[in-house]
């Protein structure tokens, strides 16, 4: 499906899913939501972090719930918690099986996001590994200074937060020199088609997760 | 189009009455190769900066009534670092990005792309991670996408500094052909090796920040010097102690085997020259020794395994000069920087006296209370190698050290270096592409090509 649809999709079905308390609902959307990761043929350890760490919001969740509250309703909280996996297969269903480009590409193309929106998060998101270098170096360089920081000291998020000003100040620099120009028109590399059978399976998924709603308790 | 660039009456500053770059009248041929040659810190950056347009957009001020008939939509700049120049994760999204920026159509985008590519060498690496690159092959393929935006004038800020010298010869007649095809080549640079062949124009840039073009015959007089090839009369590392002491090491990064080497050993307390070209390897060898990569088989410090040392012992023992200054900060002014290497760093040479004279060696005094960021790329490097300097581990890794330096600052770094040595003497290994002013001040010579370390002086004999 078009990434932009997709994407859509999983923003309206959550919305939706947290105004409604149907537990069956996010069950069977778990069930959509693990297969369709599945399909992507992500890493074991990609599965297995996708399905331990939501573990603990949503065991806080529905222990809070069900433990803490005067009703101890259990049945909420297992809304609850299973809610927590919904958001986070589906969300998980769309990056896996999207390049952040296209993403991003179809995001500008079919959207209309400005430019500036759609390349600035994409180029932040090809920081994150930079991101995590950059943690190293920041500890490594005040290890040779005879000074520890552990992942609390203020000096390690003082400078890290300083390379994030300086980088956002490059970026805006390195995309001007390849010739960005706010809200100037852009060609496109590759078009991100938008065909009617995108809008018949948004159409028909959306639909049928109406019929779902409404049909189960 | 015709029309020579003119820069008339420009006086660019970052804080009030104090101008980094002067010009009253300037002119540069279209079409021509021109070279603005000067110290760290004259101004060379600031005016390419100025002619993409960059500044003052991003920061600084330029008085009224500059006049630059350029405009920053016909250039396209190369960056002094490549890697702060991308926004996509590839070459050829980077490249894509630009071309549609320029709105070029995308039957026509796959061809300029491919044809660019093909000019620089990099097709190979058109769909690989810039994350995988290394700095040369980053460089190429900034150069690359430059190249494929078809802009008239093309500036490149220090584009060799982290090239070695066949690459820079390559990357040169590449420019060389622009410049055949109608371009105008404007680069900024403050080593002259290599530029021989392509007889660019000299415009010199003093500490005075002001701008003067060199006739023909004291531009070819300054070439000529800085061809004179170099000999580095070496003796081998075996011939010492050893301090560090590798067995079976092999090291790695995605896509490809950097080292894979059986013996080998660094002299201790000797000045190592590592070389080797753009990508072989160098600088993540000194990132194992400094224990930022992993790496497999045995490698001892003094006898002691790097296993065995802690994080916060490891940085007592080994400092890494990072390849960019800007990283080796941890505060905000240079005096901040200087009282923390001062507190912490245990070189008996920085005696307060001692201290002064070296902040004045290295053309820092009177910069205390800057910023240390903005400090122009020359300052930066100068206090980082001083702040390292201070700290006086036993092992000293210096990546690029004289990157961004002009001959006389380099030789002012070299000078503090040999002084420490003479009071309590380290064991340094430098990488650098630069081998200009290393004669005489290196031991000995080892060069990675091939995955293997050769002792140079070896080999010769």
């Amino acid at each position: 499906m078009n990434p932009s649809l997709k994407l859509l999709l999983v923003l309206l079905l959550s919305l939706e899913i947290s105004f409604t308390q149907k537990l069956v609902v996010n069950l069977l959307l778990i069930a959509v939501g693990l297969g369709l990761v599945i399909a992507t043929r992500p890493g074991l350890l990609t599965l297995l972090r996708l399905l331990v760490v939501p573990a603990i919001p949503a065991a806080t969740l529905s222990i809070t719930i069900g433990l803490f509250t005067p009703g101890h309703d259990w049945f909420f909280a297992a809304v609850l918690a299973s809610r927590v996996y919904v958001y986070v297969l589906l969300g998980s269903a769309v990056t896996l099986s999207t390049p952040p480009l296209r993403l991003a590409r179809s995001l500008e193309q079919n959207a209309h996001l400005p430019a500036k929106f759609a390349y600035g998060t994409l180029a932040a998101i090809n920081l994150l590994p930079r991101i995590v270098t950059a943690v190293k170096t920041i500890k490594a360089a005040g290890q040779m200074r005879g000074v520890t920081l552990s992942f609390w000291s203020p000096r390690l998020y003082f400078k890290a937060i300083l390379s994030a000003i300086t980088w956002s100040e490059q970026l805006a620099q390195a995309m001007e020199s390849h010739g960005f120009v706010e809200n100037q028109p852009r060609t496109v590399a590759q078009p991100i088609p938008l065909s009617k059978i995108d809008w018949l399976r948004f159409v028909g998924s959306f639909g049928l997760a109406q019929v779902v709603l409404i049909a189960f308790p | 189009m015709t029309d020579p660039i003119t820069i008339q009456n420009v006086i660019f500053s970052y804080q009030a009455h104090q101008p980094v770059l002067q010009l009253a009248d300037l002119t540069i041929p279209r079409g021509s190769f021109t070279l603005l040659y000067g110290p760290s810190g004259s101004g060379k950056s600031t005016l390419l900066r100025l002619l993409a347009g960059l500044l003052p957009k991003y920061g600084g001020h330029l008085n009224a009534q500059a006049a630059i008939n350029l405009a920053p939509q016909e250039t396209a700049m190369l960056f002094q670092d490549p890697s702060l120049q991308f926004a996509l994760d590839t070459p050829q999204h980077e490249a894509e990005f630009a071309l549609e920026n320029l709105q070029v159509h995308r039957h026509q985008m796959r061809h300029r792309i491919r044809d660019a590519f093909a000019t620089v060498g990099i097709s190979d690496l058109a769909d690989r991670q810039f994350a995988t690159l290394s700095g040369g092959e980053k460089q190429r393929a900034a150069l690359a996408v430059v190249i494929a935006m078809h802009r008239p004038v093309i500036l490149l800020d220090e584009p060799f500094a982290s090239l070695d010298a066949k690459n820079r010869a390559l990357l040169l007649a590449q420019l060389q052909a622009q410049v055949a095809a109608g371009k105008t080549v404007i680069i900024a640079d403050h080593d002259l090796a290599n530029y021989q062949a392509v007889q660019p124009q000299i415009i010199r840039f003093d500490r005075a920040h002001q701008a003067t073009q060199l006739p023909e015959a004291a531009a070819q007089a300054l070439l000529t010097a800085a061809a004179q090839p170099i000999a580095l009369p070496t003796q081998a590392a075996r011939t010492w102690p050893a301090a560090i002491v590798g067995r079976k090491l092999v090291l790695e990064r995605p896509h490809q085997r950097l080292l894979d080497q059986a013996n080998c050993q660094i002299p201790a307390n000797k000045i190592t020259l590592l070389t080797g070209e753009s990508g072989s390897g160098k600088s993540t060898l000194l990132k194992c020794l400094a224990k930022l990569v992993p790496y497999q088989g045995e490698l001892t410090l003094q006898g002691r395994s790097l296993q065995k040392y802690r994080p916060r012992q490891w940085g007592r023992q080994v400092g890494l000069v990072f390849q960019h200054a800007a990283d080796q900060f941890l505060n905000v002014t240079m005096a901040e920087e200087l009282a923390l290497s001062q507190a912490q760093g245990r070189h008996p040479y920085f005696t307060p006296a001692n201290l002064t004279a070296a902040i004045d060696l290295l053309g820092l005094t009177g910069l205390a209370d800057r910023v240390v960021y903005s400090l122009s790329g020359g300052q930066q490097k100068k206090l980082q190698l001083l702040v390292m300097l201070m700290m006086g581990q036993p092992v000293l890794l210096l990546d690029e050290p004289f990157a961004g330096l002009d001959a006389a600052s380099a030789q002012a770094v070299r000078q503090l270096i040999t002084a420490c040595q003479a009071v309590q003497p380290a064991t340094i290994i430098v990488v650098s592409h630069q081998l200009a002013g290393l004669a005489g001040w290196v031991d000995c010579h080892l060069h990675l090509s091939h995955q293997q370390l050769q002792d140079l002086a070896e080999v010769r004999s």
